[in-house]
Order: structure tokens, then sequence, then C-alpha cells
């Protein structure tokens, strides 16, 4: 499944323009350098961010413990300094009863020295004898029986002077107002007996607790007390609903939850000589741990490579794709059938020796063309010369007139021959069909063309045929011979104006075919020779007999001349075989 | 009654020619033939023509190169042009240098008979005016008109009218003139100047076409033709003769 879906994909990627192929990639680039980006950012932040968390945090918790204790510590003096007020130690030693002066001069007193304290929700001083005076804010209830039980007392008695906190007097007050109050307990001794005399509660409001972080929370890290049951105790925060958040008991304890990105640190502090376990909740903020100068590289990095990107895309756009796409669409007119070249302005880089080699093929291929055209139409021409050769309207008019002649004045034996001659010649000439005839034929036509020429130039020659039987069969391109024989007869035997002699040779000698057409006639001087090809030669059928010859064979090498002046030409057609 | 003469290399078709032109009875004589332009150029002074017939595809001068100089010295001469299909185009184009017909191969005899007829017609109109301008000379014109020829004898187109026309003298009163003066006729005075130069080749060995060419009858057949006329001898046999008496001179 996935090799087939790879193998899709591929085969989609490679069908792409190129340029669609380097949009792409840059897309895919830039999206793999995002993400690799953020995620290394951002676990290496997370990590980070935890370590800074979890070592603040606990810094963080201590410090409010010690704020509570300073608080409870404030407290305490508060509470020495009502054991040594006159008053109130008068009222405790005072032993008449009603006793109302004393204990209205305690209760002046407490208020004097309690004004200046904060928290504090109400003080009472129980004396021994069950009598008490008290003060408070609002109102509380206080539950007698709680406060006379062993249990309630001995604790108290052990610390000997020293203080007990206990959340709502371990259930001997309540507030009114139902908020719960946290009660320092200590036992009130006389100065010079060092007896016992009275206990000292002072109920103190949660604001003492929530003073203790006051200026540590954030809506992010809130904070919640536990009294030593593990007991919530309501300081205004609703309790998260979260299983772990349990204190448990541990000096110190710290854990993570949450799922990823929203991670919560809970951590739980039991205050040392207080009741109380502090707990934190703290929900992670990556922002906050991203520090601003990071940010600026970041961003800078990041559109640096951006940027980066954006200009190699532009570089390769302009520089590669772009001339790519100019050339091919430049090429695709090839296609409708000009091979034009690419006139392009290209860079003179590898694109543009592209568009050079390609121009310069485009020239070979024209030329090649070209060539192929001009041999076409060589070839065409050769081809009509030699049909217009095969009419040959001259000769026949011209025999007729010498037959006619004959009809009138010689016997008609003659007529009939010559009839006969004319007729099996121009059957031979004329015939259709293949252009190949064999080799035997072709003399024949040599044959009855000169008996007819000997008829109208009074035997101005002699005709001689040294002729190979062998190679009689071989065939040979039609009307090669005849031109030769034509051209021996005006151009060498008729200008001597003495009898002559046409010959006729065939041989085979290796792979090759040997035809000469030799007569003794005027012979040629070099000079002739030489413009014997030459198109503005009068002995026209030689040159388009040689011509067609070559095209038939496809070779140049496919005759030679050779004469003297005055002496003789012999013309030999090399046929290859 | 008026002069004929045909001109052809193909001597089946002058004489076709003859008996298809004496066939029609028209009040014509055939006075003579020549076998090319040269020799028609030669001879045509002695056979006095009013109508000639020339193949236009003669060797050494061809029926073109000979009508053209027989307008210029013939002005009254009709020439009838004789071609075969392939040169058609080539003949027509001849109609504009003053032909009077051409006639196409093969010979049909009514085309003929047509052609001759409007030829006669033409002839009639055009009266034979032959003034005889006599001018007074002396041996001394006679004396330049020799030595003229002995110059240019070997000029293949010079005959007796071109060396009248030459001179400013009327072709016939040239000749009588001539004759009288020398007991020898200005064609026979030029070829027999020909002739001696040609027996002085011939003694050489130089081939005939060359001899010929050099002499000023370009045409071998007609050369031949007057040399064993003049001499008695072949050409080859005179060339023969000479060589061997070289080998054994040598």
């Amino acid at each position: 499944m996935g090799k087939h879906l790879f193998r899709d994909f591929k085969r989609w990627f490679s069908s792409q323009m190129l340029k669609q192929k380097v949009r792409y990639l840059f897309l895919a680039i830039i999206t793999m350098y995002l993400v690799l980006f953020v995620l290394i950012n951002f676990f290496y932040l997370k990590e980070n961010m935890m370590n800074y968390t979890l070592n603040n945090n606990q810094k963080t918790m201590i410090s409010i413990g010690n704020n509570l204790k300073s608080e409870l510590n404030t407290i305490n003096s508060m509470s020495q300094l009502l054991m040594t007020n006159r008053d109130i130690i008068a009222y405790l030693k005072s032993e008449n009863s009603p006793r109302s002066l004393a204990s209205h001069r305690a209760t002046t007193a407490m208020y004097d020295i309690t004004n200046s304290f904060d928290h504090i929700t109400s003080v009472y001083l129980f004396r021994l004898d069950r009598e008490y005076v008290h003060i408070a804010k609002g109102i509380t209830w206080v539950y007698r029986n709680h406060l006379e039980s062993e249990e309630w007392t001995r604790e108290i008695y052990e610390k000997n002077g020293g203080y007990v906190i206990r959340i709502d007097g371990g259930g001997a007050f309540r507030s009114k107002s139902g908020e719960p109050l946290v009660s320092f307990i200590r036992l009130v001794n006389d100065l010079d007996t060092q007896k016992p005399m009275a206990i000292l509660v002072i109920n103190l409001s949660v604001s003492l607790l929530k003073d203790s972080y006051k200026n540590m929370e954030s809506p992010d890290k809130l904070f919640y007390y536990f009294d030593e049951n593990f007991q919530h105790i309501n300081t205004g925060h609703e309790l998260p609903n979260i299983e772990q958040f349990k204190p448990v008991d541990a000096p110190y304890h710290q854990v993570t939850v949450g799922a990823f990105g929203k991670e919560q640190v809970l951590s739980f502090y039991r205050i040392p000589d207080t009741p109380f376990i502090l707990a934190g909740i703290e929900r992670m903020s990556y922002i906050r741990f991203i520090p601003s100068e990071s940010i600026w590289i970041i961003i800078s990095l990041v559109a640096l490579t951006l940027f980066s990107l954006i200009l190699i895309g532009i570089f390769i756009t302009v520089y590669i794709t772009n001339p790519i796409e100019r050339l091919v669409q430049s090429m695709d007119k090839s296609k409708t059938g000009w091979l034009k070249r690419v006139s392009l302005p290209l860079p003179d880089d590898e694109i543009g020796h592209l568009k050079n080699s390609y121009n310069n093929m485009l020239v070979e291929i024209n030329k090649l063309i070209n060539e192929l055209l001009e041999k076409e139409k060589k070839t065409q021409q050769a081809e009509l010369n030699a049909l217009q050769e095969q009419i040959k309207p001259h000769f026949l008019y011209n025999t007729l007139d010498t037959i006619a002649y004959l009809a009138l004045q010689e016997s008609s034996e003659k007529v009939y021959d010559a009839i006969e001659t004319l007729g099996n010649f121009y059957r031979r000439f004329l015939s259709r069909g293949s252009s190949e005839i064999p080799l035997r034929e072709e003399i024949h036509i040599v044959k009855d063309y000169l008996k007819l020429q000997k008829l109208r130039y009074d035997d101005i020659f002699d005709d001689e045929y040294l002729l190979d039987e062998d190679v009689m069969s071989i065939k040979v391109p039609k009307l090669i011979l005849q031109p030769l024989v034509e051209n021996s007869l005006y151009h060498g035997v008729r200008p001597k104006g003495e009898r002559c002699v046409i010959r006729i040779t065939t041989k085979k000698k290796e792979n090759w075919l040997y035809i000469s057409v030799y007569d003794n006639g005027i012979g040629m001087n070099q000079e002739k020779l030489n413009t014997i090809m030459l198109d503005n030669n009068r002995s026209f059928g030689f040159k388009g007999t040689i011509e067609r010859i070559q095209y038939y064979y496809g070779r140049e090498d496919v005759y030679e001349v050779v004469s003297e002046e005055g002496l003789y030409t012999e013309v030999t057609l090399k046929i290859p075989l | 009654m008026y002069k004929v003469m045909l001109i052809d290399d193909e001597r089946a078709i002058r004489n076709l020619l003859r008996i298809t032109i004496q066939n029609q009875e028209l009040d014509l004589e055939i006075v003579g033939e020549a076998s090319s332009g040269i020799e028609a150029i030669n001879t045509i002074d002695n056979y006095k023509p009013d109508i000639v017939f020339v193949d236009i595809r003669m060797p050494f001068m061809d029926g073109i190169e000979f009508s053209k100089l027989a307008i210029q010295r013939y002005p009254k001469l009709k020439i009838i042009i004789l071609t075969a299909y392939d040169d058609f185009e080539y003949a027509r184009s001849c109609i504009g240098i003053g032909v009077s017909a051409y006639l196409l191969k093969p010979i049909s005899r009514t085309e003929i008979r047509e052609t001759l007829l409007k030829v006669i017609d033409q002839l009639k109109v055009e009266k034979r005016e032959e003034d005889e301008d006599i001018i007074e000379d002396d041996q001394c014109s006679i004396a330049k008109i020799k030595e003229y020829i002995m110059k240019n004898y070997m000029e293949p187109d010079i005959n007796l009218t071109s060396i009248a026309q030459h001179f400013c003298f009327n072709t016939s009163y040239l000749s009588r003139m001539f004759k009288q003066k020398t007991g020898m006729g200005l064609s026979d005075f030029l070829m027999k100047c020909r002739m001696e130069r040609a027996i002085a080749y011939a003694k050489k060995g130089t081939r005939m076409y060359l001899t010929a060419r050099e002499v000023g009858i370009p045409d071998p057949n007609y050369f031949s033709k007057c040399f064993k006329k003049y001499t008695g001898k072949l050409y080859s046999e005179y060339a023969k003769n000479d060589t061997s008496n070289m080998a054994n001179e040598s």
C-alpha cells in the first residue's frame, strides 16, 4: 500500500513541469523547516520551562511558608503583650466575685493591644476556674464543652507556653459567617510562680493565610491551604477538579499533570511548625518562558531563512526554469513543421549553450533537409530529363522522313526493314514499368538506334560490339547507353568527316560491370574533358545520364572518360554489382 | 520560274523534299542542294536561288546562323525553316530575324504546297530589280579584292556576295569583272586559296577536320568534297602519301 502510494507520488511528481516541481520542493522544504524549528523550540522550551517552574515553585512555597510563620510570630509577640499586661494579669489574679471591674479593665486592655494587628477576629482568655473574658469583631460561637475536655487541653499543657494552631480551635469555635478560623492557642503562666493561670485563644481570619501568598498569585498560579488532616481550608478559591490534587505526607511534593500543552504543576509543601499544608497549581505558559531577545532571534532566523528560500526560488525561476520554459516553448514551434531557430536572449550559461547547440542542430537538420530536397529535386529532374529523352521527337520525325524517302525511291524490302527497326527501337525505348532492364535489351536499343542513324547519315560509321555473354542478363538502369552512343555520333564521328567506328564493349571485372562506348571521332582535349560535366555543356545527354546513374547507385565513381584529341573518345560506365 | 535550293544534312530528306516539291508541279526549279550551312554559303552564289529550305539542326553552322547571314546578304531571298517538334519554340523565335515560314517535320505535302504558294505570291509582288551599278574600276580594286580574299579566306562565312558588299559592288558585276580581269571566277579563286593552304596542311599530316577548320570550311564533309574536286585525290591519300614520303625521306 505504502509502496504503491509512493510509486504513484513519484509518477505524479515526475509528470509535473519543472517549475511546478521547484515550487513543490520549496513548499516542502519550507514546511519541513518550520515544523522542525517549532518542534525543536517547543521541546527545548518545555524542558527549560519545567526546570524553571519546578525550581521556582519550591522557593515560592517556602517563602509563603515563611510569610505565614512570621505572621504567626507577630501574633505570638502580641500574645506576650497580652500576658504581660497589668490589667489582664490583675484580672487573672482577682479572687473576688463579681469581678466586673477587673474584667472590664482586662477587656479594654485586650482591645487596646489587639487593635493594631490584622486578621484578629476574636480573643478569648479562659481562667482555669471557667471564668473568661473575650473580645470579638463578629459573632463567634464557643463550645465550652470542648474547652474542658482533657483531649483538647493536653497538647496545650504539654507545650507549656508554646502556641498551638488549630482550625476553628479544634472544634471549639465557629464563626457565624462560616469562614474558617485559625486559632492561636497558648497557656498563660503566672510570671512569678510559673503556674498555669489561663488559656489564651486568638482566633484569626483566613485572610492571614491569604496574605501569605498575596503577591505571588496570578491567574496561572493559584494557592490552596490544607490542614494537617488534609482537609481543605477555604481561602476563597474552589478546589480544582483534579484527581491528583491531594496532599501527601511528605515535606515537599510535586507532580505534573495534564495533556501535552495543557500541563499543570501541582506542588505541596508542609509548612514546618504549623499544621498547614500549602498547595499550588501552576498552568504552564510557554510564551512567558521565551525570552524576548530569543523571540527576535527566532523571528529573524525564520525571516532570513524564508528570504533565502525565496531568493533561491527566484534565482531558480529566473535563471533556470523560465529560460527553459521559454526555450521549450520556442522549440515547440518546431512541432508545427517549421524548423525555426530559437532567437531568445538567454544567458550565456548552460542553457544558452543548450540553445546554441539546439540551433546548431537545427542548422544541420535544415542543411540535411535541403540536401535531401536538392537531391530529390535533382533525381526528379533527372527522371524528367530521361522521360524527355525517351520521346526523342526530333529523331522520330527525321527517321520518318527518311523512311518516307525510302518508300518513294528504294525497295519496299528496305522500307519494311526500316519500319521494323524503328518499331523495335521505340517498343524497347518507351517500355513502361521497371526502371531496370537487362543489359541485353539496352544493347538492342543501341543497335536499333545505330541502324536507323546509318539510314539517315549514309554509313558514315561502323558499329562494333564486343560483348561478354555472361553479363548480358545483368540488370542496368534503363537508357544509359543510347545517350552515350548518340554523343559519340554527333560530337565525335560526324564532326570528323571521315568514316569512323563506334564500339560497345561489356565486361565484368571483380565486382564491377564495365560498359564502354568507344569512338575514333575527333576526341577531346583536356579543356573540353573538364567541362563535360558542367551545366552549360551542350552534350546534355551525357551529364544527365551520368547523374541518373550516380543517383541510382548513390555513388560518384560510376564513369570514366578517356580521350585523345583527334583520335578517340572512350566513355566507360562502372556499374557496381 | 523560281529557283529553289535545299539545305539539310540528311541526303534522304533532301531527296524527299526534291521529290515532294517536283510533284507539286509549281513553277519551280530545284537548282541546288547543300548538306550544311557551310556548303550553302559557298555555293549559294552559283545557284542564285529565290527560295531556300533550311533544316534548323545542322552541324558546323546551323539553320539559324545561316539564315541570319543569308538575310543580310540576300534581302530578297525567301527562307523556309524546317524543324522537328522539339526545336519548334526555337524556330518560332527565328521569325523575328526575317525568315518567311517554318515547316514542321515530318514533312507534310499539303503544308509544303501551301507554304510554297504563299511564298511564290510574295515573290510575284516583289519585282525583280537588277540595277547594275556600273562602277568605274581599275586593276587596283581587283588587287585589293585578291588581297582581301587571301587575308580572309579562313573566315567560314565569306563568299562572293559578302565580298561584293564589303567593296560596295553589285554581286553579278563583281563576278563578271573578276572573271574578266583574272580569267577565274571569284568563288574559284577563294576555293583555290583555301585548297592550296589545305594541301600544305595535308602534307604536314594535319588531321582533315582540323585542316577544314583552318582553311574556312569547317564542315569536313564538304571540305573533303572540295578537296577531291580540286586535287583529284582524297585528303587521306594526300596525307598518307605525304607522311610515307616523309618517312622515306627520313
